[in-house]
Formats: structure tokens, C-alpha cells, sequence
């Protein structure tokens, strides 16, 4: 079987954008995932990072075979979710998100001053070893993961210690533990994004996985909501096709983008996606 | 042997002594209340057994195992289960989801058969919400069994917040104020639930300030006062003691009631 001409053009003409909505799906579940703990963590754009910058290397200096490098990009990335995780994840309140804003900033400055990572330049010339369709099946399998988790004993105690960690605890729920495994979670799927992404685009920079992108991955989840794992996807579609519509007004596209965000919160303070999940099997 | 017992037990806040060197042994069975005024202490104590807060000094024994550096997650698996004074519904959930996560701790499915849909999971999954119906039943509830719980009257919070206590098949359940808010009827509802539960081989322990309500359903009631263990008996020998009239009244009043009635 083979693509029809007009499908092909299409294909190409679009590619960047069709990567990018898969990717940044994979984003936002990897900030859904804490989100829906009641925990708010800023270090997707951070753990996308060492996962772009870790798994291009596997390829570039290791010639690893990306079938190798993909999960393998996921351990560093794990390994700093696990060192800020255990120790600010004990504590209540804002300092995992406080921790993860640091760790962006200082893995910039770290990607800017050491040779290895290339500088101000970034890594260039990666091989674009990403296919279409390896970011979309790792979305349905997240998407079907998440859902499946959800309705289970495991998705009622995120639920519940969303809603109350005190009262979580006492019907008998570890949520300490279920934090971490959601930070981890988070970082495997924001590695896997970060990995994916280096080898789509051939070119990688420090400053792609800063601050601002880490606040454009929250405003995933923002815009769509947490009700079910589909909405911070959607709501990533919407934020990455919204600046193509907009492509004509470069000037006012971030304005625009703001202006949307702070409606949604206003307005629909449970995302685009507002219902939420059952959560029975049975 | 007690089914719970403390020692010393004891927490400081910076300036304040909460609770103060209190020694409890709740026997196995019945329903036992914890009384004394505002600000006795009383909540810090329920917060102190169920793990919520860590004690400064002393001890918690609990079915024979010495509780006290417990995480509050492992309490619930030892069987203590507890309401709050502040209703704490999840109430987003559905009255049903909020009972079956009370059944948390005694599920057992891994990620594995839960992703995989495997007849074990499925099979724990009907087991749990067949639980989950008949501890509604147990408080009158299995008509709103699909209600969201927010939607609930005060009451009915009440009584769901029991049954997901009670769908850990506690050995102990800790009541903080069970008739805080609740009109005369409501609080003889509340009785006889009390009464129910305890006669289904739950031991109570509750804190409450409704005297008729503690008075009628206790076995035995502890009285607290700044603190401190001021009383321990039964309701009649606490309804008698002096130092406890004194406490709630002050002293010159409990003095000229005392001469009144001829003490």
C-alpha cells in the first residue's frame, strides 16, 4: 500500500507541526501525571531536556541504535526526578516546584558552559532517527496507561490525596510514595519527548528547555484540565496549533496565547476537558 | 490487654502544651469518649494517635504494637480508622468512590493486572464496590451510592465519612465530634449508629462535646483538661466527679452548685 501523493505533501509540508503535537501530548501527560497527585513540579521542560540532550549523545558519541537510545534516555532524567524528589517531596507546599525551577536553570547554565553539550550552539547534525509514528504510539500507550491506572485502587488514591493528603493518608493511602512514582513517571515520559524531539529536529539548544517552555507545558494542563488524561493533551493540541493559525500577526501571538490562558483559568477553571474520570472498574 | 494505650504522651507547641503526659488504655470493645472544653486538647489527641501530627514525648501502643513513629498510612493498615471534625469527603468523588477508597489498604492489585485487566483485578474490583454498597448500607446511604459527594447535605457528609472509615474494617475508629452541627434528631441518628457500630465489634473512641450524646452511648469517658487527664470513669462516676464539674463550669460556680445540692 502506498500514500497517496497529495497525503505525502501534506505529510511533509506539515511534519514539524505533526511531530510537535505528538511530542508536546507527551508533555502534558508527563505534567498531567503530577498535576493529578497535587503536586506541581516546573522541571518537564528540565527532565525534557537531559533526556534530548543525553539521548543525542547515545547516538552522536556512543552510536547506540535508537531502538537502545530511546529508553535509555530516560535514565538520567529519572535519576535527577529520584535526587529532587526524595528530599522536597516530604515536604508539603511549593518547594518541589520551587527545586524544579532551579534545576531548569541550572542545567542551562551547565548546557551553555560545557563543551560536551556544545554551548551557546547546542548539539548540531543529530540523525534524524524519529518516526511519526514511534511519538504516536508512545501517546496511545501513555494515554491507554493513564486511563486504565485511573480507574483502579491506584487512580482513586491520586485522586484522593489530590483532594486531601492528610485524609489520604489516613484511609491508609502511602502518599509519599505515590508522589515520587509520579515524578518519575513524569520524568520517563518528559525524556522520552526530549529524546524523541532531538532526533526529529537534528538540532538541540540550551534554551529550549528553560523556564518559559517549562510554564508552556504547565499551561498544557491549564487550558485543558486534569479530569481525564485526554485534557492536558488536547489542550497541548490547541496551544500548539493556535500559533500556526496565528502565524500572520508574529507580534501579538504571545499576547494571544496569554490572553487564552488567562480566560481558561477564569472561565473554565477546569480546562477545556472539564468532566472528570470515573473511577470504578467494577 | 488494652487495644490502645498511651504513655506520657505528650505535644508541645511553642508556648503551649496540647496535650500533656496523658495516659489512655482503651479496652477492646464498647464506645469510649474523650470530653473536656474547648481547647482541651482533644483534636491535637486524635491527631496525635492517627499519626497526623508526631508526638513530642511518650508512647502509642495499638493492638500490641508500639505505634508511636508510625506513618499515618501504616496506622490504617493496622486497622485504625478515623473521622474529622471538619468533614474531609473527597468531594469531588462520587459518595461510592469515596467508600471504596477507604478499601485502599486491603486491595492488593499491581500495576501489572491492572494495566493487563487481569480476572484478578476485576474480580477484586466487584469485590470492592459489593463492599463498598454495604458499608453505605451500614449508615443509610446505598440510595446516593452515585451522588456526586459534594452534593450531600451536612448530615449525610457525616454518615459517608463513617462508612469510608468503616469500609477499612477498623479494629478502632476514632470519631472527632460525630453531633458537631447536627439538630436532635440527627443526633439520635447518630447514637444509634454509634451504638450500632459498636455493637458490630468495632471499638469506638470518640471526642465530642454534645453531653447527652456522649453520655448516652460511652462505656466509659475520659475527661481532658488543658491538656491533661483530669478524670477517667464511667459516664455516671464523670457526671459526680467534682474536678470535672469544675472544669467546665470554673471553680466558684461548680463551689455554689456543689453547696446547692449538697454536694
Amino acid at each position: 500500500m502506498s500514500i497517496p501523493g497529495w497525503l505525502d505533501d501534506f505529510l511533509w509540508t506539515y511534519q514539524n507541526l505533526i511531530h510537535g503535537l505528538g511530542i508536546n501530548g507527551l508533555l502534558a501527560l508527563s505534567m498531567y501525571v503530577v498535576l493529578a497527585v497535587g503536586q506541581l513540579s516546573l522541571g518537564q521542560a528540565a527532565f525534557m531536556g537531559l533526556g534530548a540532550y543525553s539521548g543525542a549523545l547515545m547516538t552522536m558519541k556512543l552510536h547506540w541504535p535508537f531502538a537502545l537510545v530511546l529508553p535509555a534516555s530516560c535514565v538520567v532524567p529519572v535519576a535527577f526526578a529520584l535526587a529532587i524528589g526524595v528530599p522536597t517531596l516530604r515536604l508539603s507546599g511549593v518547594y518541589l516546584a520551587i527545586a524544579t525551577i532551579g534545576l531548569g536553570e541550572v542545567l542551562r547554565a551547565v548546557y551553555l558552559n560545557v563543551d560536551l553539550f556544545g554551548g551557546a550552539l547546542g548539539l548540531n547534525g543529530i540523525p534524524e532517527r524519529t518516526e511519526t509514528w514511534m511519538i504516536y504510539a508512545l501517546l496511545a500507550l501513555a494515554l491507554a496507561g493513564f486511563w486504565l491506572v485511573g480507574r483502579s485502587r491506584i487512580g482513586r488514591a491520586m485522586e484522593a490525596m489530590r483532594e486531601d493528603a492528610t485524609a489520604a493518608a489516613v484511609m491508609g493511602v502511602n502518599v509519599a510514595r505515590y508522589q515520587l512514582a509520579a515524578l518519575v513517571c513524569s520524568a520517563v515520559l518528559a525524556g522520552l519527548a526530549g529524546a524523541l524531539s532531538a532526533h526529529a529536529s537534528s538540532f538541540i539548544g540550551p534554551n529550549e528547555y528553560g523556564f518559559e517552555p517549562a510554564v508552556t507545558i504547565l499551561s498544557y494542563a491549564l487550558l485543558g484540565g486534569i479530569g481525564t488524561p485526554l485534557a492536558p493533551v488536547v489542550g497541548a493540541w490547541f496551544l500548539t496549533v493556535l500559533p500556526e493559525l496565528l502565524r500572520g500577526l508574529p507580534e501579538i501571538r504571545l499576547a494571544f496565547n496569554g490572553v487564552i490562558i488567562v480566560l481558561a483559568v477564569l472561565f473554565l477553571p477546569r480546562g477545556l476537558l472539564g468532566w472528570r474520570m470515573r473511577r470504578r472498574a467494577a | 490487654m488494652s487495644l490502645l494505650e498511651t504513655t506520657g504522651l505528650t505535644r508541645r507547641y511553642a508556648g503551649l502544651v496540647a496535650v500533656d503526659q496523658v495516659d489512655l488504655a482503651i479496652p477492646e470493645g464498647g464506645v469510649h469518649a474523650i470530653i473536656g472544653p474547648n481547647g482541651a486538647g482533644k483534636t491535637t489527641l486524635f491527631n496525635l494517635l492517627s499519626g497526623v501530627v508526631t508526638p513530642s514525648a511518650g508512647s502509642i501502643r495499638f493492638g500490641g504494637t508500639d505505634i508511636t513513629a508510625l506513618p499515618t498510612y501504616r496506622r490504617a493498615a493496622l486497622g485504625m480508622a478515623r473521622t474529622f471534625q471538619n468533614i474531609r469527603i473527597f468531594t469531588a468523588m462520587s459518595v461510592l468512590e469515596n467508600v471504596l477508597t477507604g478499601l485502599h489498604p486491603r486491595m492488593h492489585a499491581g500495576l501489572g493486572s491492572i494495566l493487563a485487566r487481569l480476572p484478578g483485578f476485576r474480580a477484586e474490583e466487584r469485590q470492592a464496590v459489593a463492599e463498598a454498597r454495604a458499608a453505605l448500607a451500614l449508615v443509610g446511604l446505598e440510595g446516593q451510592a452515585d451522588l456526586s459527594a459534594g452534593a450531600l447535605a451536612y448530615g449525610d457528609q457525616r454518615r459517608l465519612e463513617i462508612a469510608r472509615a468503616m469500609a477499612q474494617k477498623p479494629r478502632l475508629l476514632l470519631l472527632d465530634e460525630p453531633a458537631a452541627g447536627m439538630n436532635p434528631a440527627e443526633t439520635r441518628a447518630a447514637t444509634e449508629l454509634v451504638g450500632r457500630l459498636a455493637k458490630g465489634g468495632t471499638t469506638i473512641l470518640l471526642v465530642e462535646h454534645d453531653m447527652g450524646f456522649v453520655m448516652g452511648v460511652s462505656d466509659t469517658v475520659t475527661v481532658i483538661n488543658f491538656g491533661r487527664k483530669i478524670f477517667a470513669g464511667s459516664p455516671a462516676a464523670v457526671r459526680a466527679e467534682p474536678a470535672v464539674i469544675e472544669a467546665y463550669l470554673g471553680s466558684r460556680l461548680a463551689a455554689k452548685l456543689q453547696a446547692q445540692h449538697g454536694g
